[in-house]
């Protein structure tokens, strides 16, 4: 044992711990603790160590890179290019499936389902592992009842609009008058725009989203 | 070798891996280092050793093996993975469906090379 080959283990141990940045604490520093237990095992089996022995044996166990992408299995990064369709953990597969489900409930549960539906859409985004806290508010707040909400204004608007007048009497409009009417619309078409845009967000953020394991 | 031979090769290793592991540990508990080695002895089984880790950690996480350190006689403690009944089963799962894929695959590729 000497201080260079010393040193290629800490180099080696060093770059799997970069490696493994991105995994949870826990994952990470057992990983790191199985291998450098592996490394000091091989090392103590040597009976005159080299630096070529210890080269050799860092080699057999492999480059860190190699181990990273096996702990993210499933995950791109191999040394060979695996063919498409990598494994899927089961529970995965279905969160995705209910994740499409949450975002059109979410849009248009309402009109399916008055109230309920749309609530059943936000009870999907809460219980997916797929979004934010952040983003699953953003897509509780905006807008509650999804398109159902701009739709049940919209006809209100329109029936409340209506004109009257009593036989012989004047004729009178109730609502729709200038700027009141303009506030209406924009308002309205605010509340279409906005949900479609959310839903489009959360959707995007889903395909970004890496799969964890 | 063609390396969409490669890429296949890999894969089958990859997936059937972890079924040699839970063997291993059928009868006997063993330690990372040791698994390792007995792999090792297999030629065309392991291509970088280190990559047993990530694999015997979600064993673990899947509850297939458990794991308690042991006191070793030659240095630091060592953590020793068994088999958990949940192992067992699947591995008795994997031997049958294995037997029938292996011989449905020697069927045919045995017989065209005896030709």
């Amino acid at each position: 044992m000497s201080d260079s080959t010393d040193k290629l283990v800490d180099d080696y141990l060093d770059r799997l711990e970069q490696e493994l940045a991105n995994f949870p604490a826990a994952r990470r520093r057992e990983l790191v603790q199985e291998i450098s237990g592996h490394i000091a095992e091989a090392r103590a089996a040597l009976d005159d160590e080299t630096e070529a022995d210890v080269r050799n044996l860092l080699d057999r166990i492999g480059d860190p890179a190699d181990i990273a992408a096996e702990a993210g299995m499933g995950a791109q990064a191999q040394a060979t290019p695996p063919p498409p369709a990598p494994v899927q953990a089961p529970a995965r597969a279905r969160g995705s499936g209910w994740d499409v489900v949450a975002l059109v409930m979410l849009l248009i549960g309402g009109l399916i389902l008055p109230v309920i539906g749309w609530f059943i859409g936000v009870v999907l985004l809460w219980i997916s592992e797929t979004w934010s806290t952040g983003e699953k508010l953003l897509g509780t707040l905006l807008v509650p009842g999804g398109l159902a909400l701009p739709l049940f204004l919209l006809t209100v608007g329109t029936s409340a609009n209506s004109c009257g007048g009593d036989v012989g009497g004047p004729i009178t409009c109730t609502g729709g008058n200038g700027t009141g009417s303009v506030a209406v619309a924009v308002l309205v078409i605010a509340l279409f725009v906005v949900p479609i845009a959310v839903v489009a967000y959360l959707a995007r953020r889903r395909s970004q989203v890496a799969v964890p394991t | 070798m063609v390396s969409g031979q490669d890429a296949l090769l890999s894969q089958m290793r990859r997936g059937t891996l972890q079924y040699c592991v839970l063997s291993l540990l059928d009868t006997e508990e063993r330690y990372g280092f040791d698994l390792v080695r007995a792999l090792a002895e297999q030629d065309g089984m392991v291509t970088s050793e280190g990559t047993i880790y990530p694999l015997l950690s979600r064993l673990r996480r899947d509850g297939l093996v458990e794991s308690n350190w042991q006191e070793s006689t030659s240095g630091p403690p060592r953590r020793y993975y068994r088999l958990t009944e949940g192992g067992r089963s699947a591995l008795q799962a994997f031997r049958v469906e294995w037997r029938r894929f292996r011989d449905a695959v020697d069927h045919f590729v045995e017989r065209t090379a005896a030709q």
